[in-house]
């Protein structure tokens, strides 16, 4: 009669082996048609339009990075009780309602493809020139292989620069437990390992699509025209090169076709020597509905100007006190 | 439209775009992004053997037809058997409502089945003491019955707390402003919760009378992260005649600014 421990064991040799052994090699390719390759750039393409506020990115967000919850209390904002991005929140569903025309009155008619309710799942925009990074003292703050922007929290001090020099307000420092700087990574360690991003991948509308940038932005340009084209006049880029919807200023390039007509920086929200956003984003309203703001710069760009001032005016100061000196100082 | 329905009746998608299961010839199978939910070897041109009578199930099908859980594998419009209120889809007002029924002097439906009893009182056509539409839904923050996400702290603080939805131009008449106490209440309970003032609620003009409607989102309760009091303390047990699923998307209640007194809901009373 065979015992416990050898029916076991005997089990154990008869399981099957296992169809999934391990992570899936590339399993961005399978999920989000992209494969993650070091030295290439990757992003965000987060389309309002297609976005329902499920708050699906948030929830994925906080449970890859375990970030803890932080905050129980209704805002009254519409259905976003989030707020603001932050140090524990990375990913930030904005609910903007604009049933009210300008006059006050109600409207009777809604956009296609989107309500007058619109929605936006706000994250870091991990700028081409990116103004946390011009700010750190320590270097914690870095651009990976995949051109996007991480905080290396064993390195941060907990200075703050990067905090004011971020133009969209992304970046804080976590005051409870650590004291460092936060903000998304775009999941730099699933990327390390293959994965797409985990809000990108939680997405049920697609909303939210992770890949390289350039085949982001030739999607994006082309999602753009479609709306257009089916009656979405006020669809644009944030952050990326708009398509012309003039077609013949789309000239293809040899190799990829280029739908811009415009150069790359030439966008709302890549303004000010930040470069092309690699978190972008296709609106249907103005950037400050959405709480973006319309031109960012960089801090870093009003340093030169700044310093050429003061020392004018030091200058300035000093050759009034010596005229002083040389024509009121004898009596 | 998914499986079956998505192609067309000789299996080719209605949409090159969306399609999401078609009929290959060639192997023929069915084949696409979806699992067939009928045999996959099935041909679109396949009719049903009647020398083999009787038949039964899906056997009975022909290949062009989509749905595969009636009796002939199509959607009906009229259905004379089976349906309690059947042949044909008409307009009865909810049990309870501000209005008369415009199309028939038969006010809401015949077959609805009722308990009026003293716990579970309606209220009669425009009573003036509710004189409010209330309506009720489930908020996509919750699963289920609220209670899986509102005991998990990275769903509960999306919706950490009850509310209800309140048009403007009500709010203002009452005086009431986004994040104050309202007390709602019905014949069968009365609570209490924040409002949420929101254009997304507009009023009706109904028979040249203006009517407004409340929102509010289910599956609130005193447990976990994400608590508030419930909706179906205001609703009425009224069933539907075919599954008896109760009446909480249509009823009516009275909305007044501040918070539950003691006097009003004994018990019921927190600080």
């Amino acid at each position: 009669m065979l015992s416990f421990r050898c029916l076991c064991i005997l089990a154990l040799q008869a399981t099957p082996t296992p169809i999934l052994p391990g992570p899936i090699p590339h399993e961005s390719e399978l999920t989000a048609n992209a494969r993650i390759e070091p030295g290439q750039a990757f992003g965000f393409f987060t389309d309002t339009t297609l976005c329902i506020g499920c708050k699906a990115c948030e929830v994925a967000c906080k449970e890859w990075n375990r970030l803890p919850a932080d905050g129980f209390e209704l805002t009254g904002q519409s259905y976003d009780n989030t707020g603001a991005l932050s140090s524990t929140t990375w990913r930030h569903v904005a609910f903007v309602e604009q049933i009210s025309t300008d006059g006050g009155e109600r409207a009777t008619t809604m956009q296609p493809f989107q309500s007058n309710w619109l929605m936006m799942s706000d994250v870091c925009k991990h700028c081409e020139r990116a103004g946390c990074l011009d700010a750190c003292p320590t270097g914690a703050l870095f651009k990976t292989e995949f051109q996007t922007v991480v905080v290396q929290q064993d390195i941060c001090n907990g200075c703050g620069y990067c905090v004011p020099a971020c133009p969209f307000g992304v970046i804080e420092l976590e005051v409870l437990a650590d004291g460092r700087a936060h903000k998304c990574t775009l999941c730099y360690d699933r990327m390390k390992g293959g994965f797409e991003p985990a809000c990108a991948k939680a997405c049920p509308t697609n909303s939210i699509q992770f890949g390289n940038l350039t085949d982001l932005q030739e999607r994006a340009a082309r999602r753009v025209l479609d709306l257009q084209r089916q009656g979405v006049a006020s669809a644009y880029l944030y952050g990326a090169p708009n398509p012309s919807p003039e077609p013949a200023l789309r000239v293809p390039k040899p190799g990829v076709p280029d739908l811009s007509g415009r150069l790359p920086g030439d966008a709302p929200g890549s303004t000010g020597g930040i470069g092309d956003l690699h978190a972008f984003f296709l609106l249907t309203d103005r950037p400050e509905v959405y709480n973006l703001p319309t031109a960012p710069t960089l801090p870093a760009s009003r340093v030169g100007p700044g310093l050429r001032r003061g020392l004018a005016t030091l200058a300035g100061l000093a050759a009034a006190a010596a005229l002083t000196f040389i024509i009121g100082g004898r009596d | 439209m998914y499986n079956r329905a998505s192609a067309d009746p000789d299996g080719k998608p209605w949409s090159e775009r969306k399609r999401y299961l078609w009929w290959d010839a060639d192997k023929q199978t069915w084949t696409g992004p979806d699992k067939p939910d009928f045999s996959p070897d099935t041909p679109p041109d396949k009719t049903p053997d009647w020398t083999k009578a009787p038949l039964y199930g899906m056997d009975a099908h022909d290949g062009k037809s989509p749905f595969m859980m009636s009796a002939d594998g199509k959607a009906w419009l009229f259905v004379p058997s089976g349906l309690k209120d059947g042949p044909l889809p008409t307009h009865y007002e909810p049990v309870e409502s501000p209005v008369k029924n415009p199309m028939y002097a038969q006010q809401d439906s015949p077959v609805a089945k009722k308990w009026e009893r003293d716990d579970n009182l309606y209220h009669p056509v425009g009573d003036p003491r509710y004189p409010y539409i209330m309506t009720t839904y489930r908020l996509t923050e919750h699963h289920s019955g609220g209670i899986p996400t509102r005991m998990v702290a990275t769903t509960a603080e999306l919706q950490p707390e009850g509310f209800a939805e309140i048009p403007p131009e009500l709010a203002r008449e009452k005086g009431i402003s986004t994040l104050d106490w309202v007390t709602i209440s019905t014949a069968r309970g009365v609570i209490e919760t924040k409002a949420l003032v929101t254009e997304r609620l507009r009023p009706f003009e109904i028979d040249g009378r203006r009517i407004y409607q409340i929102g509010m989102p289910w599956h609130f309760g005193w447990k976990g992260y994400a608590t508030g009091d419930i909706a179906n303390v205001l609703s009425a047990v009224v069933g539907d005649p075919n599954t008896t699923i109760h009446e909480g998307k249509a009823f009516t209640c009275d909305l007044r600014k501040g918070r539950l007194s003691p006097t009003t809901a004994p018990g019921n009373e927190r600080s």
